[in-house]
């Protein structure tokens, strides 16, 4: 390591993944974060919930083959991650990490745990998913960060939520589909393109 | 604890290094693309983290793309790619995801949506997915893959082009790039390549060859680091 001097680099420029992602890199329990191999053991802490929608582009015409990638905290609202001071007391069984991929339809769906909310340097952080897309067209990576319909007060009172203009705030907050098949279910379409209060707010990276 | 926002603030996108879109002839671009401003937001606990031991969920070890399991080879230039994966301040990233995919030599992919009329290569893949090690470096074996047009009015090929896709320490540090070889023509008329403003940043995205002193009579020698967005440069207190 010791050859290696540090000295000032650029990052690299992003590109789009194109239309030939390898499917063979999608395995059974991918976008399954409450375990963290499709052959291991589910996570015993947290409610279990699932997260469904459509990933559109202009004219709400879907994408199909879209990459999501979800990443969030645990059900105690820790990140197995060094930036996190409870990192070690973080649920060693949840990776936090999950990817999914749309069908011909637009469809994708994900299957995880509620993460709970966490204290920032005195600032509550509501509950939330960060979410992650990549596509053929989409020269980067695009991203946003979903909020949960059950917490209206900790929402209002988020740092990241509230960077948003009043009147789009609710567009980051997923629908309540109730319990479907005995699970708490959440939907969240994606429009990557439209007019000002239907394309998803999505943030710079 | 004065730390904490040094070290999760991270610098901006550098001038010209983004790709500018949409681009003409991509008409991908011009429907998937969004079209409001992004929200800047601060860099907080969420952004900054990302998981750590990845390779539990994503297993790694196709490095040999060039030979099947039965130890069949499969058509093209051998080449090996390597280099390092490193942070905007030179730090090595270990454990880093490094997933690539790419054409076959005659410039097709094994892919469903890959129909053009260029033969399929029963002996290769083309795509791997390598665990950068501690000093933060990767390699692989391929062959040099083909180019190939994009079907539009005005056609254009892409020039040969290898697909990375890398996880790094953060959510932040999430790169989807492509590597070109030097001194092919159609570099220059890759729309994808010059769609990079900067020609600094676009020479960054060009692997370098290595002298084949250095690399033997097996295959060809490429070098190519992957700097992905890292912590903000200046020395902590």
């Amino acid at each position: 390591m010791e050859q290696l001097t540090t000295s000032r680099r650029f990052p690299l420029s992003q590109h789009t993944i194109g239309p030939f992602f390898p499917a063979d890199y999608f395995q059974p329990g991918d976008n399954d974060l409450t375990r963290v191999t499709a052959d291991a053991a589910r996570t015993i802490k947290g409610e279990p919930f699932m997260l469904t929608g459509t990933v559109m582009k202009e004219n709400r015409e879907p994408v199909a083959n879209a990459i999501l990638e979800l990443w969030q905290a645990d059900a105690a609202g820790r990140f197995r991650h060094p930036e996190d001071p409870a990192a070690d007391q973080a649920d060693t069984d949840f990776l936090g990490w999950g990817r999914a991929w749309s069908t011909g339809d637009g469809a994708y769906s994900f299957h995880s745990i509620l993460p709970g909310g966490y204290q920032e340097n005195g600032i509550l952080r509501a509950p939330h998913l960060n979410i992650l897309v990549m596509g053929i067209g989409l020269m980067r990576t695009v991203e946003t960060t979903l909020f949960f319909p059950a917490f209206p007060e900790e929402n209002a009172n988020d740092p990241i939520l509230s960077v948003l203009p009043e009147d789009l705030r609710h567009m980051l907050v997923m629908r309540d589909d109730g319990i479907v098949d005995g699970v708490r279910s959440y939907g969240f379409d994606i429009l990557l393109r439209g007019p000002r209060g239907q394309e998803t707010p999505f943030f710079e990276t | 604890m004065q730390n904490d926002t040094q070290a999760r603030s991270y610098d901006p996108w550098p001038d010209g290094v983004q790709p500018s879109v949409p681009i003409e002839g991509y008409t991908n671009t011009w429907t998937h693309t969004p079209s409001q401003a992004l929200f800047q937001r601060p860099v907080t606990r969420t952004e900054a983290t990302g998981p750590v031991n990845l390779w539990q969920k994503l297993l790694c070890g196709d490095s040999n793309l060039a030979k099947t399991a039965t130890g069949k080879f499969a058509q093209g230039l051998l080449m090996q790619v390597s280099g390092h994966v490193l942070d905007e301040d030179g730090r090595p990233i270990p454990n880093a995801i490094v997933e690539l995919w790419q054409a076959n030599a005659a410039g097709r992919y094994t892919h469903a949506l890959d129909n053009r009329e260029a033969p399929l290569d029963p002996n290769f893949l083309g795509h791997g997915r390598v665990r950068s090690d501690e000093n933060g470096a990767y390699s692989f074996l391929t062959i040099k893959p083909g180019a190939y047009p994009v079907p539009v009015k005005d056609t254009w090929w892409r020039p040969p082009h290898i697909h990375f896709s890398v996880l790094g320490p953060s959510s932040l540090s999430r790169l989807v790039t492509q590597m070109y070889f030097p001194g092919d023509p159609l570099n220059d008329w890759d729309r994808i390549l010059q769609s990079v403003g900067d020609a600094a940043a676009r020479q960054r995205l060009v692997a370098t060859q290595l002298h084949p002193a250095d690399v033997g009579d097996e295959f060809l020698g490429y070098h190519h680091d992957i700097v992905l967005r890292g912590r903000n440069a200046t020395p902590e207190a």
